[in-house]
C-alpha cells in the first residue's frame, strides 16, 4: 500500500486537526490551549491550501491562507497576553482555577 | 433636502444610542452632570424628531447588507412619524421629570443610558421598514423594558417582574418571528411595502398562520387579555419608566404593529373577529380590576391596559385612525397621570391609595393636572380623551358587533367609575395618615405643564393627522377628515350622549356606592377575585414558571471550565454542519 502526496497532505491535516482538538479539550494549562488552537488552525490552512490545489484556485486558497495566518496571530498574541495578565493576577494558568464565571 | 430629511432619520434613532454610549462612558461623572447630559440628548432627540414634520414626502432609505437579512431600510411615512414623535417628546419629559424623581440615586448612568437605548430602539421600530430589522428593534425594547423594571436590582419583586414581563414579550416576539419566517417562505422579501403589496398572492394558510402569529405578538407586547399580566407587575419599575415605556411608547408597538400591517391580514377569515374578542374581553376585565385596585400605579397600569383594549378594538372594526387617534391622546394624558402619580408617590413614599386621601390642599398644582389626566381619561368633553374614545366608539357602532360596541359603552363607564375613585381617595376625604407630603419640585412642574395643556388641547390635530396619516400610506385607508369634521360628527352623533349618560352615571354610582356597605359585603369574593387579577396570573405561570426552572437548571452548565465551553462550541459546529450537509442532500 503505497500513499500518495495527496494522502500525506490529507493525514497531515486529520492528525493536526485530531491532536489540536483533543488538546483543546483535555489541556487545563492556558498556554497548552493557545498551542493547541495554533495546531488546529494550521490544519485548517493546511486544508484550505489543499483545497484550492484540487479546485485549481490556488491564488483565492492563497489568498484565504494569508488572512488566516494573520487572523490567527492576533488570536495566539492577544490569547498571550491575556494568560500573562491572568498568570499576574491569579498565579495560576489552570482553567479550573481561574474559572471566576461559575454559577 | 432629501439628504437632510435621511440625516434626520438616522438621527433619531443613532443619537440616542450614541448617548447611551456616551452616559456610561462618563459615568464616573458627578451626578448633575448626567442629569443634564441625559436631559440634553432626549431633547435634541424629540427637536429632530419634530423637524421630520416639515418634511411632507415620504422617504425610504435604504442601506444594502445584501444576504437573506435584506437592506436596512427606514421609512417615514405618517403612522412612523408620529410614534417616533410621541416616543421621543415623551421620552425627553420622562428623562426631564427624573432629574428631580431621581435625584440621589444610584447608578444613574445605566438608568439613563437604557432609556436612551430603548428611545432609539423604539424609533428604529416605527420607523424600519423591513420586517426582520424591525423584529431586532421589537426585541431591543423588550430588553430596555426588561432591565428598567428591574432596575432597583435588590429588590427582588422588581426582578421578578421584569423577568416575567420579559418572559411573555417574548412569548410575543416568537409570534413574531413565526409570522415573519411564513411569509419569508412564500414570497421571499422581508421588505414591508413589499409584504403589504404581495399580500393578496399569499395562500391563505399563510396568511393565518402569520396573521395569528402577528396577534399573539401584538397582544403580548400591548398587554392584551390573556397575555396582559406583566403589564401591573412591571409598575416595580421607577414611575418615569411607567410613564415612558409602560403607558406611551413601547406598549403601543402591539397596536402600531396591527395597524402597520392591516391590509396585509384584514381578509384573514377570523382575523378581525378574534381582535374584536380580545379587545372587548381586555377592556372590560381591565376596567374591573382598576375598579379594586388599590395600588395607585397598578390602578394606572389597568387603565392603560383597558385603553390599549380601546386601540385594538377600533382596529378590530376597521378603524385605523381612531386607533391612531386614541393612540395620541391616551399617550399624552396617560403620562401626565403617570407623572402625577410620580410625585405624589415621591413626595409621600408610598403607593398604597388607602393611605393618601386629603391631599387636595396640600398639593393644588398636582391635583390640578391629576383630574385633567383624569377627566382626559374618562371621556369627559371637551378635553381629547372624549374625542378620541367617542370616535372609537362610534366607529365601533358603524362597523362592528353590536355587542361589541355594548362592552365598550360599559368599559366607558367603568373607566369614569375607577377613575373618579382613583381621584376621590388620593385627594378628596379626610387625610388617612399623617404623612406630610414634601414640596413639589419645578422640574415636575415643568414637565406635567406641556402634558396637561396637551391633554386639553391635541383633540384639535384630528382633522390634520387624518389627512397626514392618509397622504403618506398608500396601503392603508384612514378616514380623512376636515379640521371641524371629527367634532361635528361626534356631537351630531346621537350616541355620544349616550356614552356621556353612561359616564354621569358611573360617577354618581361611585358616590351611592359608598353608602351601600351592605352590597360590598355581598359581592365581597368577586372583589376579591378580582383583586387577584382574575385568575389569569395563573395562567401566565404556566409559561413563566418552566422558563425560570429551565434557567435554573441551565445553570449547571455554566461550569467555567473552558475545556466544556470548547466541547460546546465544537457540539455546535458539528450540529450547523450536518444540518447544512443534510439541507444540501
Amino acid at each position: 500500500m503505497s500513499f500518495s502526496f495527496l494522502d500525506m497532505i490529507i493525514l497531515a491535516v486529520l492528525c493536526l486537526f485530531g491532536i489540536g482538538i483533543y488538546a483543546l479539550l483535555t489541556m487545563r494549562n492556558l498556554i497548552r490551549i493557545i498551542v493547541a488552537l495554533q495546531l488546529l488552525v494550521k490544519s485548517v490552512i493546511l486544508f484550505v491550501i489543499l483545497a484550492g490545489n484540487i479546485t485549481g484556485q490556488m491564488a483565492l486558497a492563497q489568498s484565504m491562507a494569508a488572512t488566516v495566518i494573520v487572523a490567527d496571530t492576533i488570536v495566539a498574541v492577544l490569547g498571550m497576553a491575556l494568560a500573562v495578565q491572568i498568570k499576574r493576577k491569579t498565579h495560576s494558568l489552570d482553567t479550573k482555577d481561574i474559572a471566576g464565571l461559575r454559577r | 433636502m432629501k439628504n437632510a430629511q435621511s440625516i434626520l432619520i438616522l438621527f433619531v434613532i443613532l443619537f440616542p444610542w450614541l448617548g447611551a454610549i456616551i452616559i456610561v462612558a462618563f459615568r464616573q461623572n458627578k451626578e448633575k452632570g448626567q442629569h443634564w447630559l441625559a436631559s440634553a440628548i432626549s431633547l435634541l432627540t424629540a427637536l429632530a424628531a419634530w423637524l421630520l414634520l416639515f418634511f411632507n414626502n415620504t422617504l425610504i432609505i435604504s442601506i444594502p447588507l445584501g444576504g437573506i437579512f435584506g437592506n436596512i431600510e427606514f421609512v417615514s411615512d405618517g403612522l412612523a412619524i408620529l410614534l417616533v414623535i410621541i416616543a421621543t417628546s415623551i421620552g425627553s419629559l420622562a428623562i426631564l421629570f427624573s432629574t428631580s424623581y431621581m435625584k440621589g440615586e444610584s447608578q444613574l448612568s445605566r438608568y439613563y443610558s437604557l432609556i436612551l437605548l430603548f428611545i432609539g430602539s423604539m424609533t428604529g421600530l416605527v420607523l424600519s421598514s423591513n420586517i426582520f430589522y424591525l423584529f431586532v428593534f421589537w426585541e431591543m425594547t423588550a430588553f430596555c423594558s426588561y432591565a428598567l423594571i428591574s432596575f432597583y436590582n435588590d429588590d427582588p419583586k422588581a426582578v421578578r417582574g421584569g423577568m416575567k414581563a420579559f418572559i411573555i414579550t417574548q412569548l410575543g416576539g416568537i409570534g413574531l418571528l413565526i409570522g415573519i419566517m411564513m411569509i419569508y417562505a412564500d414570497i421571499n422579501t422581508l421588505s414591508i411595502p413589499e409584504i403589504l403589496q404581495s399580500a393578496a398572492t399569499l395562500p391563505t394558510l399563510t396568511l393565518q398562520i402569520a396573521g395569528f402569529g402577528f396577534l399573539v405578538a401584538a397582544a403580548a407586547k400591548s398587554a392584551q387579555v390573556p397575555l396582559h399580566t406583566w403589564l401591573p407587575d412591571a409598575m416595580e419599575a421607577p414611575t418615569p419608566i411607567s410613564a415612558l415605556i409602560h403607558a406611551a411608547t413601547m406598549v403601543n408597538a402591539g397596536v402600531y404593529l396591527l395597524v402597520r400591517f392591516y391590509p396585509t391580514f384584514k381578509a384573514v377569515p377570523g382575523w378581525n373577529m378574534t381582535i374584536i374578542i380580545i379587545a372587548c374581553l381586555t377592556s372590560l376585565l381591565a376596567a374591573i380590576m382598576a375598579s379594586v385596585a388599590f395600588d395607585l400605579k397598578r390602578v394606572l397600569a389597568y387603565s392603560t391596559i383597558s385603553q390599549l383594549g380601546y386601540m385594538v378594538y377600533a382596529i378590530g372594526v376597521g378603524g385605523l385612525f381612531s386607533s391612531q387617534f386614541h393612540l395620541l391622546s391616551h399617550a399624552i394624558f396617560k403620562t401626565l397621570l403617570f407623572l402625577s402619580a410620580g410625585a405624589i408617590i415621591h413626595s409621600l413614599g408610598t403607593r398604597d391609595m388607602r393611605l393618601m386621601g386629603g391631599l387636595n390642599k396640600k398639593m393644588p398644582f398636582i391635583r390640578n393636572v391629576f383630574i385633567i389626566g383624569s377627566l382626559s381619561l374618562s371621556g369627559i368633553p371637551f378635553l381629547s380623551g372624549f374625542w378620541s374614545k367617542e370616535s372609537v366608539l362610534e366607529h365601533g357602532l358603524e362597523h362592528g358587533p353590536l355587542w361589541a360596541y355594548t362592552i365598550m359603552l360599559i368599559t366607558a363607564g367603568l373607566t369614569a367609575y375607577y377613575t373618579i375613585r382613583c381621584v376621590w381617595m388620593v385627594f378628596f376625604g379626610e387625610s388617612r395618615s399623617h404623612m406630610q407630603p414634601h414640596k413639589i419640585s419645578s422640574m415636575m412642574k415643568t414637565t406635567l405643564t406641556p402634558l396637561a395643556l396637551g391633554s386639553l388641547t391635541t383633540w384639535l390635530l384630528a382633522g390634520p393627522l387624518s389627512k397626514f396619516l392618509q397622504s403618506s400610506m398608500p396601503f392603508h385607508h384612514f378616514h380623512t377628515y376636515s379640521f371641524w369634521e371629527p367634532f361635528l360628527s361626534v356631537l351630531t352623533n346621537p350616541y355620544t350622549y349616550l356614552t356621556l349618560a353612561v359616564i354621569v352615571v358611573a360617577i354618581f354610582g361611585f358616590f351611592r356606592v359608598k353608602k351601600m356597605k351592605g352590597l360590598i359585603h355581598e359581592v365581597r369574593g368577586i372583589i376579591g377575585f378580582a383583586e387577584k387579577g382574575l385568575g389569569f396570573d395563573e395562567l401566565n405561570k404556566v409559561f413563566v414558571t418552566p422558563t425560570l426552572w429551565l434557567a435554573e437548571g441551565l445553570r449547571y452548565t455554566q461550569t467555567g471550565i473552558l475545556n466544556w465551553n470548547i466541547f460546546g462550541i465544537l457540539l455546535g459546529l458539528l450540529f450547523l454542519i450536518s444540518a447544512v450537509l443534510l439541507g444540501g442532500i
